[in-house]
C-alpha cells in the first residue's frame, strides 16, 4: 500500500469480518519507531490458520477470505528493518477471551518506510462501513495523543446511528482537529 | 511472442520456467505490490525488482505471463521452489527496468 492507513483499513476489516464487537487500533510513535497494534475480540483463529495467514498463497487462490492485507503489512514492516507478529485465540479454545492481535513495528527513519497517510479519513471510513461494531482508535505521539472511542460517542448519540452523515463528518473533523492541535 | 521466445533474446535468462508457451500480451512495471495487484493485466510480462513470496502471489492474482526480475535480482531458494510449485514463470535480466522495457518494446511489436 502506498500509505499505511490503507493497510490499517484492510486489516481492521478482517476484525469486523471475524465478528469483533470491539476493534482497537493503536499507533504508538516515538522519533524513530512506529508500532501499530490492531486488537479485536472476534472469533480468533486456530493455530494452523495463524501460521498460514502470512503466507500469501493460502489467502489468494480460491478462498480469499483474508486477502493480501496481512502479507503486505508484514512486508511493509520488515522492509524498514522492523518486525511483525500475529497472535490469536480461537473461540473454540477460549470461549471467554478470544480474538486476534496484530503487531507491526516500523523503523520510521528507514528510506522504505511507508508514510501513515490520511488516518482521519481511514478511521472514519472504517466506522462508516461497520457502524454497529465499536472501534477504539488511539494514536500516541511524542507531542500528545489523538483518538476516538465509538463506545463514548454512542453514549452521547443515543439512538442516532454512527453512520449518519453528520456524525461521520463530525468524526473526521474531530480527528483532524486533534492532529492540528498537536502541530 | 511467448515466454520461451523472450528467453532467446539476449539479456533474458530463465529462473523458473513452468509454462514456456505462455503468450506475452503486454508489459507492466512496478515494485509496490499492492499497486501492481490491481493494475497489471492478465498476460502481462511484469518487470520488477521485488523478489519475495508476495511477488509470486501478486503474479498469480494478476495472472501475469511472467515475472521479469530486473537489475540482476535473484530468487531465494525457498521462493524459487514456491514459484515452481505454483507454476509461475520467472525470468532474470541484468538490465534496469527501463532498459528491459525498451528491449521488450522492440521485440514484442505490440
Amino acid at each position: 500500500m502506498k500509505e499505511l492507513s490503507l493497510n490499517i483499513l484492510d486489516i481492521s476489516k478482517n476484525s469486523v469480518k471475524a465478528g469483533a464487537t470491539l476493534t482497537e487500533i493503536l499507533l504508538d510513535e516515538t522519533d524513530s519507531v512506529l508500532t501499530l497494534t490492531i486488537r479485536d475480540n472476534g472469533c480468533g483463529m486456530k493455530k494452523e490458520m495463524v501460521a498460514s495467514v502470512t503466507d500469501p498463497f493460502t489467502t489468494t487462490r480460491t478462498t480469499r477470505s483474508v486477502g493480501m492485507g496481512i502479507p503486505l503489512l508484514k512486508l511493509a514492516a520488515e522492509m524498514t528493518g522492523g518486525s511483525f507478529e500475529i497472535k490469536s485465540k480461537h473461540e473454540s479454545e477460549y470461549p471467554d477471551n478470544h480474538g486476534t492481535v496484530v503487531t507491526a513495528v516500523f523503523n520510521k527513519n528507514h528510506i522504505d518506510f511507508t508514510p501513515l497517510g490520511d488516518i482521519p479519513s481511514s478511521i472514519t471510513t472504517l466506522i462508516q462501513g461497520s457502524p454497529d461494531t465499536d472501534f477504539l482508535f488511539k494514536h500516541t505521539l511524542t507531542s500528545g495523543q489523538v483518538g476516538v472511542d465509538t463506545r463514548e460517542l454512542r453514549k452521547t448519540l443515543g439512538d442516532v446511528p454512527l453512520d449518519t452523515f453528520e456524525v461521520i463528518l463530525w468524526i473526521e473533523e474531530y480527528l483532524k482537529e486533534q492532529y492540528e492541535a498537536l502541530k | 511472442m511467448t515466454v520461451n521466445d523472450l528467453l532467446k533474446v539476449e539479456g533474458f535468462s530463465s529462473v523458473v520456467l513452468c509454462e514456456a508457451d505462455r503468450e506475452i500480451q503486454g508489459v507492466y512495471i512496478g515494485d509496490l505490490l499492492s499497486w501492481v495487484m490491481g493494475r497489471a493485466k492478465s498476460g502481462d510480462a511484469w518487470i520488477t525488482i521485488m523478489s519475495n513470496v508476495n511477488t509470486l502471489a501478486v503474479a498469480t492474482l494478476a495472472d501475469t505471463s511472467c515475472i521479469i526480475l530486473a537489475e540482476g535480482v535473484s530468487l531465494d531458494e525457498g521462493v524459487k521452489e514456491t514459484a515452481q510449485a505454483k507454476g509461475i514463470n520467472v525470468i532474470s535480466t541484468p538490465l534496469s527496468s527501463y532498459s528491459a522495457a525498451l528491449k521488450l518494446y522492440s521485440v514484442l511489436k505490440l
